[in-house]
């Protein structure tokens, strides 16, 4: 498994996460103020807190005792991440260091970046609040919308040992609409992957995340997402996850604006001893809100996946709508999953709540349905596991995105152990 | 005759996960290219068993006898190995495919059963002509295979895949069962279509409907796992008025125990 294969010593980059080196930083970088306070907050946040453990139930199968962060070394140049798309009038999409250059956008990120997710929730997080070198700044003025996805592109450096703090701060405002891809490449080193990306979506927005995950076979991600959610506003994440030694995505929405809706949606391909771990939170808070969570893996080789979900619709959240499905296909007798959606209703007015969940082997089936038309049993897995897929790939909806996430799930299957 | 294009030789299929349970019993057939053949039989008789054998299902394992086409002994081949030689079942119960498009389905079956990626617009030239043949909407082609598809929509589905093959030997199980008379005619006409000197077709059905539209040349009668009677297409006619009472009384035989 891959908690095994850690090589790294322990804290041997200890110092570039103290309090101090954190601080200097900021300082040479020329970062204002609150953002080096808030640095340095993180960074005493990453000194106290302890590494999750099983005993925590999101952390239960995915093991990390043993996971020195401070043992890979932050990367401090600037330029793996690029961001690009169509801003519009007043809008922006760049980095967070240009966005602090400039006052209005500066002050925006002063305000929201941070304030959905707390560097002194956890350790990961709080070692990305305190080392994020470079962060993207998605901003849509109100009513405005972008021509184009924003594309965040994430080339992690070739050296080992390196860790990435990647940081999104999104912010829509009433009536605005934004798509933003976060693109993720690696080579073979063994990497160590720390993002956290916010949302914050005002009033009768629609708000697009995908996260593209192909990572080098040895890079270790683990993502927080959350997002609070206005009145009407509709926010929508899919996340494909095809590489990585092992891939942990927190995903959350915040329904707190009446009759606002969020999608969750993943999909996993494994092979190898990859190790997928997807944790969802729907938290109905306004009425009439809906979610809707579809979390669906498929499993070569010796490939493992982990979902823990929660639905919760509070009392407040009168009329809500809920639906929570996580789908595993093991394509060989070695893959696992697990799969525990909860639902925690505490209000008697919900419309209608749903989940969820099954693991078990390909459809014999449908599997010589499409051998009977030529197709050898490679090939018909592909086309089932593209299929399994749809409705995730589907959600992706960025012109030629979805063809080529296709196009990589074929070619990975072409090859896994199945 | 020339060679066959199909030949069953003294074939004994039994349930794979339950070996001491034979459902085909010794069957010799040959079917000659440009042929029609019609399988007939009541329900539970072993017809959709002898059908997925010869397309090469693993549900079902040869205890003996050989399924030869066009002159190989396929019996030992996999499923897509009979396809890619020109075999195809029309399936009594077609499967869905969640999330493949029809489209997906047949640009991945027409490369594998010719080796070649069809240009995107030949393929769409081909695709809308058969379509066309079969009173199909252009939308239909985007939807999930079988997935909320009607009883009839499910087999014209298998023909429209069968148009877009165009395989040596057809198989059509129950193919018109839950059809109405005009989507018979027209699935009937796809068939016709299709028809050449070189290729073989053999009809499994219930009635004597489809036969009407495709005349076939020989009519089999399959009770309990054999062959009991072959004949012309008088032979379907018989059937279709008397049901198949005379015949298993003749051969002493109790519907009962043919059902059961
Ligand atoms: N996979 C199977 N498992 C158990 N029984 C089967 C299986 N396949 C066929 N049978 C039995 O074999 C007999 C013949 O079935 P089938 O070939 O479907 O008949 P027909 O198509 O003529 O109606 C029936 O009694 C059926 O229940
Ligand atoms: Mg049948």
């Amino acid at each position: 498994m891959a908690e095994t294969t850690i090589t790294t010593t322990a804290g041997t980059h200890a110092a570039q996460y103290g309090e101090d080196a954190v601080v200097a930083a900021a300082t040479t970088r020329g970062e204002p103020d609150w953002l080096r306070d808030q640095r340095a907050e993180a960074a005493r946040a990453f000194g106290a807190l302890p590494m999750p453990t099983p005993q925590l139930r999101p952390w239960k199968y995915t093991d990390v005792t043993a996971l020195a962060i401070d043992g890979y070394a932050p990367v401090t140049d600037a330029g793996w991440m690029r961001v690009q798309g169509g801003t519009p009038a007043r809008g922006f999409a760049g980095t967070i260091a240009d966005a602090i250059a400039d006052a209005d956008h500066g002050e925006r990120v002063r305000t929201h970046l941070g304030s959905m997710v707390r560097a002194t929730e956890g350790k990961f997080i709080a070692a990305n609040a305190a080392l994020w070198r470079t962060g993207a700044f998605v901003y849509v003025p109100r009513g405005q919308a972008f021509a184009t996805p924003v594309t965040v592109t994430l080339e992690a450096p070739a050296e080992a040992g390196r860790a990435l703090f990647p940081r999104v701060l999104i912010v829509a405002e009433p009536a605005s609409e934004v798509t933003v891809v976060l693109r993720n490449h690696s080579g073979d080193a063994d990497l160590l992957v720390s993002a956290v990306v916010e949302i914050i979506a005002g009033d009768d927005t629609n708000v697009r995340l995908v996260l593209d995950g192909r990572w080098g076979d040895a890079t270790r991600e683990f993502t927080t997402v959350r997002s609070r959610l206005g009145r009407a506003a509709h926010v929508q994440t899919a996340s494909l996850a095809i590489g990585g030694a092992l891939v942990k995505q927190t995903v959350e929405g915040l329904l707190e604006g009446e009759g606002s809706t969020s999608s969750i949606r993943g999909a996993a391909l494994g092979g190898r001893e990859q190790h997928f771990d997807f944790v969802t939170l729907q938290d109905h808070i306004g009425p009439k809100t809906e979610s809707d969570v579809e979390i669906k893996a498929a499993l070569a080789g010796a490939s493992k996946s982990i979902y823990y979900g929660i639905t919760r619709v509070e009392e407040t959240a009168a009329g809500a709508a809920a639906n929570q499905v996580n789908r595993n296909l093991l394509l060989s007798g070695h893959a696992k999953a697990d799969s525990d959606p909860v639902l925690e209703i505490l209000t008697s007015d919900v419309i209608r709540c749903g989940h969820g969940a099954t693991v078990g082997p390909v459809d014999e089936e449908a599997l010589f349905y499409l051998q009977s038309r030529g197709l050898d049993r490679r090939e018909a897995l592909q086309l089932l596991v593209a299929g399994f897929f749809r409705s995730v790939l589907k959600d992706v909806n960025v012109p030629g995105l979805e063809d080529e996430l296709e196009a990589a799930v074929m070619a990975k299957l072409a090859t896994a152990e199945l | 005759m020339s060679e066959p294009i199909l030949e069953l030789r003294d074939l004994k299929v039994s349930i794979t996960d339950q070996r001491d349970t034979q459902i085909i019993k010794g069957v010799d057939l040959k079917i000659g290219r440009g042929e029609v053949h019609a399988l007939m039989g009541p329900n539970g008789s072993g017809k959709s068993t002898l059908a997925t054998t010869i397309a090469g299902s693993p549900s079902y394992t040869v205890d003996s006898g050989q399924v030869i086409f066009k002159g190989e002994d396929i019996t030992a081949l996999k499923a897509d190995a009979r396809a890619r030689m020109g075999l195809f079942l029309s399936f009594q119960y077609p499967t869905v495919i969640p999330g493949v498009t029809m489209v997906n389905l047949l640009r991945a079956a027409m490369k594998a059963r010719t080796g070649t990626d069809l240009p995107p617009r030949e393929f769409l030239v081909q695709l809308r002509a058969t379509l066309e043949t079969l009173k199909m909407d252009e939308s239909f082609a985007r939807r999930y295979v079988n997935d909320g598809f009607s009883g009839g929509e499910k087999k014209r589905a298998e023909i429209l895949q069968l148009g877009m093959l165009k395989p040596d030997l057809a198989i059509l199980d129950e193919t018109d069962s839950g059809l109405d008379v005009d989507a018979l005619r027209t699935v009937a006409e796809g068939v016709n279509a299709l028809r050449t000197p070189e290729i073989g077709v053999l009809i499994i059905t219930h009635y004597q409907r489809i036969l009407n539209y495709i005349t076939p040349d020989f009519v089999h009668v399959l009770v309990a796992g054999r062959i009991v009677r072959s004949g012309g297409p008088e032979l379907a006619l018989q059937i279709e008025e008397n049901g198949y009472d005379p015949i298993l009384q003749e051969l002493g035989i109790a519907e009962e125990a043919v059902t059961a």
